[in-house]
């Protein structure tokens, strides 16, 4: 293979690889803003440009090809001058409003003005203004002040969606950022953009103003809105799940989610949510309980229960929760089915019709999906929309595992709470197969939830003598030995006896 | 004695004078066509790009780069069309020599473009002309109307299998769009946002395809060397310097243009060599009655301005980079006693912010930004440091941008603040006039112990 010089290490190239691409393969950083993996390269924001040994000017890495004995210098004097221009160019008419920005934290300006700024500001005259708080759509919000015209919206409604609703207007520095088409988004895919936006210019309307993000904790975990299981980042502060972000995986998501998947939270920051076990005394009324009480109550409920054995999960159970939940239908002499809904609305991009988050991992393991009301004795409830209230009510079930207190049907009379996605630990299946893993969010929820899957051991446990209740590594290990889990690959780090990413 | 006057020699303007120019029976009459004719009967494709190479003829939008060698950048065997791009958006301010051609001579221009067409194998020739040239448009379109009646434009050409049809194409007024990649967005029905090069147009120019960029006045030198030969024509103007093998000379005749405060501005045809000094008094009347030249750009608005005393320069390519400014359009701009150079350059500021098309960070938000540090001047606010400020600038917009307009902006500007810094001076705050005075005298003091 053909190299290049980059600081003085020989790296290896493919031919037709820029420069910026084979430094960021090396561990080389270089500062970029209109660059980005997935688009094509327009080299317009010049943050990037490095030094090319006996060349007389500068250029743009991400622009510039390899070339065999070409000597690439990023840190030179010529290199670190340019950026630093630039740097000075793109903050002259910058609003410069970091203390009311959203972006402030994460923001790419000032990654490289604190590295490569002035200290003063040479400017001496009036900054030139431009629009704010411009809608793009319903969900984005524009600031033409603060963006620094890099075009990877632009770029993104072209390239990726190819759904063209953004363009540029305007010249010199009046250029801003318009839409095309009548204020409206026909992408699902819309807010991409403002995870894109390497600066403020593009907040999201469901985020802006609700947190400074060095308040926030954030964790890597899925979501579970369709059975792409789209890699994403949580964000949580105080037990509020404040929002997701799409996390880079280039076999299921790239750098992408969509829009009704990232603003589906609603039921997490519920006011009614189940924060502790509650059971029903002998008035028929709701007391709360410890687990251990909880847990003494349910294995005597579903003694007597007579009417169903089964249990009814939610589609979005992970691969642990299926397990115990088998084992619990066992001890009870009645088997565990799930419900899931379908939607219509898959495209070829990342939306897909199944809605069950582990319908995949659930079929895998057995389990009958169940599409009409029928009895059962343990409820398993996240998503009004994997069971819905008809298949819910309709089970007359007497235990029920359930995120929302609203979500208790009459029949039961002992309700432990059941934490959302973005509080589970898990695994979950995709819709090709994949397994993935679910952390619990930090900081998200009403905390001090157990495990659903623990519970459910517990529960076998007491209704089973010969049951000693199983930690996650063991029911990973029950599930790894089923057949149709003989050729698959599980995610490194979920190992026998490891619990992983507990939520706090 | 009366010093000789340079004389005119008039090959591209040979018509101008002519009543009903334009038309083609006026245009054959004097032999238009004649030379595509040759070329497709008597010369192959490779011959024409020869003769031209021989020729040195250099491209007259601006950056002088080697038409012949130009063309034979265009690959021969690909499965894609090839197309012409022929840049007449002539936007450049105080420039108005392509439209003279366009507007009185078309068939001239044609027939460029149909020998270029004949020698790089291509056969759809775009004319891209600027919106605000309706004359010109109206007169290329009746050229190719003309033309296709009279068989010299469509399917198999005088019988010879060579086919081309041209199309009139019209910009809408943005000076981006005469930046050579900038146009073939433009053309394609995009921003005109220029394109980083390679790939270079020749290669991979309008929709993705091969494509020849020529200026209007360079394709129309095409038919004289044709009929001449590539000898003849570098035989006139200026011939390479024999020191410097990668010189390539100012060969061949020119239209040069004078504007501004002169008392008879207009265009004429030379051969390279007449000076500065010479267009402006032989031929443009020297400046109004009372009145002195103070500064002179060239060609254009994108070169470093001359001072009076550096007039005495030969109207050449190397010539006037020699004293460091450029032959760019050679269309001079006169600014005489009465012109404040403060204000010439925030107008010349101003022009190029409008104009900068948005791209690059350093232009999109410097050209502005220099407009409003000359704003400041004028308004009597300015300081040394603005001067400084503006230096540094210049080093920040300079070679750091896709297209060459940052460059255009900037060398007027920095040649203005370094000719005539005392004038900028002289629209300072009192306390900073007194300052410079001071550094002034504190400079003098320091030169005069020193020696």
């Amino acid at each position: 293979m053909p190299t290049i010089k980059i600081n003085g290490r020989d790296l290896e190239y493919e031919p037709g690889e820029t420069v910026i691409q084979v430094a960021h393969r090396n561990g080389i950083d270089v500062a970029h803003y209109c660059y980005h993996p997935s688009m094509s390269p327009e080299g317009n924001c010049r943050i990037c440009m490095v030094e090319v040994e006996g060349w007389p000017k500068p250029v743009v890495s991400c622009k510039q090809l390899c070339g065999e004995n070409m000597a690439v210098q990023t840190e030179s004097e010529l290199a670190q001058s340019a950026r630093a221009g630039t740097m000075e160019m793109l903050l002259v008419n910058h609003p410069l409003d970091c203390p009311i920005c959203d972006q402030a934290g994460e923001c790419h300006l000032q990654e490289y003005s604190y590295e490569l700024g002035h200290g003063e500001s040479r400017s001496t005259t009036p900054k030139t203004h431009l629009p704010k708080n411009v809608p793009f759509g319903e969900e984005i919000v524009y600031d033409a002040e603060r963006c620094i015209k890099c075009t990877l919206c632009v770029r993104f409604c072209n390239e990726i969606t190819k759904t063209g609703e953004l363009a540029m207007a305007n010249r010199s520095d009046n250029e801003q950022v318009v839409m095309t088409s009548k204020g409206e988004f026909t992408t699902n895919y819309s807010m991409n953009i403002v995870d894109l936006c390497p600066v403020g210019a593009l907040t999201s309307r469901d985020f802006r103003f609700k947190s400074r993000l060095w308040f926030m904790d954030f964790t890597p975990s899925l979501c579970t809105g369709c059975a792409r299981g789209c890699n994403v980042t949580i964000g949580g502060r105080g037990g509020r799940f404040m929002r997701m972000e799409p996390r880079e995986n280039q076999d299921v998501n790239q750098w992408w989610m969509c829009d009704p998947g990232r603003l589906g939270y609603g039921h997490v920051n519920s006011e009614t949510r189940l924060a502790t076990p509650a059971v029903r005394d002998a008035n028929g009324q709701w007391q709360p309980a410890t687990f251990e009480q909880a847990i003494v109550a349910a294995s005597a409920a579903l003694k007597d229960a007579r009417e169903s054995h089964d249990v009814l999960l939610d589609g979005g159970a992970t691969l642990e929760e299926l397990e115990a939940a088998r084992a619990l239908a066992s001890a009870m002499g009645g088997q565990a089915r799930f419900a899931a809904a379908t939607g219509d609305d898959a495209d070829e991009f990342l939306i897909v019709n199944e809605k069950g988050a582990n319908a995949k991992g659930a079929e895998m393991l057995g389990l009958e999906r169940q599409a009409d009301a029928a009895p059962a004795a343990v409820l398993v409830v996240e998503r009004d929309g994997n069971v819905p209230a008809a298949l819910r009510d309709g089970a007359g079930a007497v235990v029920a595992f359930v995120t929302d207190a609203t979500n208790v049907p009459d029949s039961v009379r002992v309700a432990f709470p059941y934490g959302s996605w973005a509080e589970r630990s898990g695994l979950l299946v995709n819709v090709d197969g994949r397994v993935q893993e679910l952390r619990a969010a930090r900081q998200v929820g009403p905390g001090n939830l157990s495990p659903a899957f623990a519970l459910m051991e517990e529960l076998t446990g007491e209704l089973d003598g010969n049951h000693v209740p199983r930690d996650r590594g063991e029911l990973v290990a029950a599930v790894k030995n089923e057949k149709a889990f003989a050729e698959v690959a599980f995610p490194a780090g979920v190992a026998a006896g490891q619990t992983v990413g507990a939520g706090s | 004695m009366a010093k000789k006057r340079y004389p005119e020699t008039k090959i591209l303007s040979k018509n101008f004078d002519k009543e009903n120019s334009w038309t083609f029976d006026v245009a054959r009459e004097n032999g238009a066509y004649t030379m595509f004719e040759k070329a497709l009967k008597e010369m192959t494709p490779d011959q024409v790009i020869e003769e031209v190479k021989t020729s040195r003829l250099r491209g007259r939008g601006g950056a002088g780069f080697p038409t012949g060698v130009k063309w034979s950048f265009v690959p021969k065997d690909v499965d894609k069309p090839k197309y012409l791009a022929l840049n007449a958006d002539e936007s450049e301010p105080g420039t108005f020599k392509d439209r003279w051609l366009m507007e009185l001579d078309p068939h001239m221009v044609l027939e460029g473009c149909l020998i270029c067409a004949y020698a790089t194998g291509l056969s759809t020739i775009y004319i891209y002309v600027r919106g605000e040239y309706p004359l010109s448009q109206e007169r290329l379109w009746g050229a190719i109307r003309e033309a296709e009646e009279k068989g010299f434009l469509g399917e198999n050409i005088q019988g010879s299998g060579f086919s081309c049809n041209a199309y009139v194409h019209t910009g809408a007024g943005a000076y981006i769009c005469g930046e050579e990649t900038g146009l073939l967005e433009s053309l394609e029905g995009k921003r005109g946002h220029p394109r980083i090069k390679p790939p270079f147009p020749a290669v991979e120019g309008a929709f993705g395809c091969p494509t020849v960029i020529n200026n209007v006045e360079t394709l129309a030198h095409v038919p004289w060397i044709i009929e001449h030969g590539g000898e003849a024509f570098a035989k006139q103007g200026i011939a390479p310097d024999p020191d410097n093998p990668r010189s390539n000379g100012s060969t061949g005749t020119k239209l040069f243009g004078v504007s501004g405060d002169i008392k008879t501005p207009g265009c004429w045809e030379f051969e390279f060599g007449i000076t500065v000094k010479e267009l402006l008094y032989d031929y443009a009347g020297g400046p109004l009655d009372g009145r002195e030249i103070k500064a002179v750009i060239p060609g254009g608005l994108s070169m470093p301005v001359l001072t009076a005393d550096e007039l005495d320069v030969p109207m050449g390519f190397d010539d006037l980079v020699k004293v460091g400014s450029g032959l760019g359009t050679a269309c001079a701009i006169v600014m005489d006693d009465t012109c404040c150079m403060v204000e010439a350059s925030e107008n010349i500021a101003h022009f190029f912010a409008d104009e900068s098309c948005g791209q690059c960070t350093p232009c999109r938000e410097g050209c502005h930004w220099m407009e409003k540090i000359f704003k400041k001047f004028n308004a009597n606010q300015g300081t040394r440091s603005d001067l400084d400020l503006l230096e540094g600038l210049f080093v920040n917009i300079e070679g750091r941008t896709i297209c060459a307009l940052a460059d255009a902006a900037v060398w007027p500007l920095r040649s203005i603040i370094r000719k005539f810094r005392h004038e900028f001076v002289a629209k300072m705050t009192p306390e900073e006039q007194a300052a410079e005075k001071e550094a002034q005298a504190e400079k003098a003091r320091e030169t005069a112990g020193v020696s």
